[in-house]
């Protein structure tokens, strides 16, 4: 279409019927374009435009303002490109500085718009190491306080004579299996190995280990809170409970630094401690790990999710034939796992949930500011998208396999 | 994509519902004249309008229903069944507790477990009285603030919605592990060993009474974990304050006050307590954020 200062009385009024401004057709018959781009708020005041405009020409000066706009950056291009300034930069709306054209009021209604050009900026999935850093320092406060109760707690136990196990139902009904244990926690090193095997494929690692790192820290300091304040007795005669040190902190010490290292596992040999009973810290994990594989892994890799979930319920349905725990803990720890992984991850992925707000009475929890710290950059739902490490980019082996959703930058 | 606003009030009352939908679709101002013959009167308009129609037969009329389309129906008997659900699991609740009893081991042989409010605190022996004088005095607040309501229907069946879902998981955890007595005070009823009829007028004892000791009905032990009162204190407190018609600031006492009574009475250990609140508060916001948030996804 030929430019506005071009163009013809004819031209003119096709353009009047095709904005749905007809009625100004025979009125503006004999102007062409540049009178048409002059035209005025007072030349609507007077006859012969005042007895066709219902509005005082309103609608139609808006749409002049949008073709004389057109026009003058139109102007400014071929002035420029006269003058050597060069094309615009793509994307950008950056008036030029020249006002020779004496459209100076123009540009005083021009806008600035700033587009940011990398492709980090613009994506919805920010990594943000530094939150991440701030999530993973949170989890190992949490984990350390878990230690240090426990060995706080174990000062606490009733004697197994003085206080026998409580009634549970499923004690009345399976009776303990020795070896039942080592199955629940070979079965829990298997789940996080398989989960860390799958985070490091995945392209936002940053954001989804945030996640994991702030749900157990939040359900490990829950653990600490019920842990310490009932004490409940050992589960079962079978129990080896650690001597109570009895205010001997140098033994206390090490007796926690001996837990940390072994990871809370009893198959290590670290765990030789009791009293730690509500809820079940192995329940968490065998449950957030598959919790999180499921999530973030392929729809259509059922089988995988089959697998973890038979490795799950077979390590949380041994923890109870060992006699480890009492029904109850595990009960309450699937529970509040669950529905903690369930909350946050539904919060994440609405951006109407992320604000505080009276139709929103889950933000009145107490650690809603901390997600929305952690969250507050992420747009909407985190795709499972692949991408293999940068180090194996480069690698022979890499060239043989194929790979669906893997992105190379 | 409907331009139509059904419930525009900006249109000009005088036009009837026909040429008032084909204005507000066609952008026409009700006192605007028409666009080709210019006319100024409401009635001109619509004269006008019909005669536009006629001729340019490219205009489509939308008929729309008369109601302003109800967002908050009443749905009675969805209330109803909530209703029905929630006596269930409250009936449920007073068979386990039964059951449980039978199962509490003896404070001799099983003495009250370590814990840290306990320690601390020394009990006082009213205090459970006043808490149980205090929930039945929130409770009341309730009622009197839902007869008031306008939306009785959502906000009742929403109540026996959580009330029931929360009387349902105490019967899980109060089944699958029996707590001992929290204190050496406890009188608890003699164990009954398969008299099923005495236990029939038990559970019928307890459910006129309420669950409450101070009507004298509940005798037995064993529901501990976790506590009913801490759930019937935190969502009546929660409902009343989610429907803000009496101002709470005047209640003398505020629910945490109501919750440390419970235990200074040593009827429940701290655990109980305390998930019991975790659970009623975050059952109560995550089903208001849930019917209050509409979900695109």
């Amino acid at each position: 279409m030929k430019k506005v200062g071009q163009w013809s009385a004819e031209e003119v009024s096709h353009w009047l019927s095709e904005e749905g401004m007809q009625e100004y057709g025979d009125s503006l018959q004999q102007t062409d374009g540049p009178a048409l781009l002059r035209l005025t708020p007072d030349d609507f005041l007077t006859p012969p435009l005042s007895l066709v405009s219902s509005d005082n020409g309103r609608q139609l000066l808006e749409r002049l303002e949008t073709l004389r706009i057109e026009h003058h950056i139109e102007e400014h291009q071929k002035n420029g490109h006269a003058n050597g300034h060069g094309r615009l930069p793509n994307g950008t709306a950056k008036p030029l500085r020249n006002g020779s054209l004496g459209l100076n009021g123009f540009r005083k209604e021009m806008v600035h718009i700033p587009i940011p050009m990398s492709e980090a900026e613009r994506s919805g999935f920010p990594q943000e190491w530094g939150k991440t850093g701030v999530a993973f320092l949170y989890a190992v406060c949490c984990f350390v306080t878990t230690t240090v109760v426990i060995s706080v707690v174990h000062e606490r136990v009733p004697a197994k004579e003085h206080t026998p196990p409580l009634p549970d139902k499923f004690f009345d009904i399976f009776d303990r299996v020795e070896w039942a244990f080592s199955i629940c926690e070979i079965n829990g090193m298997l789940l996080v190995s398989l989960l860390l095997l799958q985070w490091t494929l995945l392209k936002y690692r940053s954001i989804i280990i945030r996640r994991f790192f702030f749900i157990v820290g939040t359900l490990y300091l829950y653990r600490c809170v019920t842990m310490y304040i009932t004490t409940l007795p050992v589960p079962g005669m079978h129990f080896q409970c650690s001597p109570k040190l009895f205010g001997n902190w140098e033994a206390q010490m090490r007796r926690i630094i001996k837990l940390i290292a072994g990871g809370g596992l009893s198959i290590t040999g670290s765990h030789t401690m009791c009293g730690d009973y509500l809820y079940s810290g192995h329940t968490v994990i065998l449950t957030l790990s598959y919790l999180f594989i499921k999530e973030y892994s392929p729809k259509r890799f059922w089988w995988y999710h089959w697998f973890c979930w038979t490795l799950s319920a077979v390590g949380i349905f041994c923890i109870l034939l060992a006699h480890d725990h009492y029904t109850v803990d595990v009960v309450v720890a699937y529970f509040i796992t669950t529905r903690l992984f369930w909350w946050y991850h539904t919060m994440a992925n609405q951006q109407a949930l992320k604000e505080k707000s009276q139709s929103n009475p889950f933000s009145r929890v107490w650690w809603f500011r901390l997600f929305q710290y952690f969250e507050e950059n992420v747009k909407g739902i985190v795709p499972r998208n692949y991408q293999l490490p940068c180090s194996w980019r480069s690698s022979p082996w890499s060239l043989g396999v194929k790979y669906s959703r893997v992105d190379t930058q | 994509m409907a331009l139509v606003d059904p419930t525009a009030s900006h249109l000009d009352p005088g036009m009837d519902g026909e040429s008032g939908v084909l204005a507000s679709v066609f952008g026409v101002l009700p006192n605007a004249n028409c666009p080709k013959h210019g006319q100024n009167t409401p009635a001109d308009t619509k004269r006008c309008l019909r005669k536009v129609m006629g001729h340019h037969r490219d205009y489509v009329k939308i008929s729309l229903p008369d109601t302003k389309g109800n967002r908050l129906p009443m749905e009675w008997w969805k209330t109803a069944i909530a209703f029905f659900y929630a006596i269930f699991n409250l009936v449920l609740t007073t068979v386990v507790i039964t059951v449980v009893h039978e199962r509490v081991p003896e404070k001799e042989s099983s003495p009250p477990l370590p814990d840290k409010f306990f320690d601390y605190i020394d009990r006082v022996k009213w205090a459970f009285t006043v808490t149980e004088i205090n929930g039945m005095l929130l409770v009341g607040i309730w009622v009197i603030q839902w007869l008031f309501l306008r939306y009785k229907s959502i906000a009742g069946r929403r109540f026996f919605f959580l009330i029931g879902t929360l009387y349902l998981y105490r019967c899980v955890t109060m089944y699958i592990t029996t707590l001992p007595v929290p204190g050496n005070h406890f009188t608890c009823a003699p164990k009954l060993y398969g008299d099923s009829h005495a236990k029939m007028q038990r559970v019928l004892t307890l459910i006129s009474g309420g669950g409450l000791s101070i009507t004298g009905s509940h005798l037995m032990c064993g529901d501990f974990l976790y506590s009913g009162h801490t759930v019937m204190l935190t969502l009546t407190y929660l409902f009343i304050k989610e429907c803000e018609l009496i101002c709470l600031h005047s209640h003398p006492l505020n629910i945490d006050q109501l919750l440390v009574c419970i235990l200074v009475a040593h009827e429940h250990y701290s655990v109980d307590v305390v998930v019991a609140y975790f659970i009623t508060s975050r059952l109560f916001w995550w089903y208001h954020t849930m019917a209050n948030v509409q979900v695109r996804c």
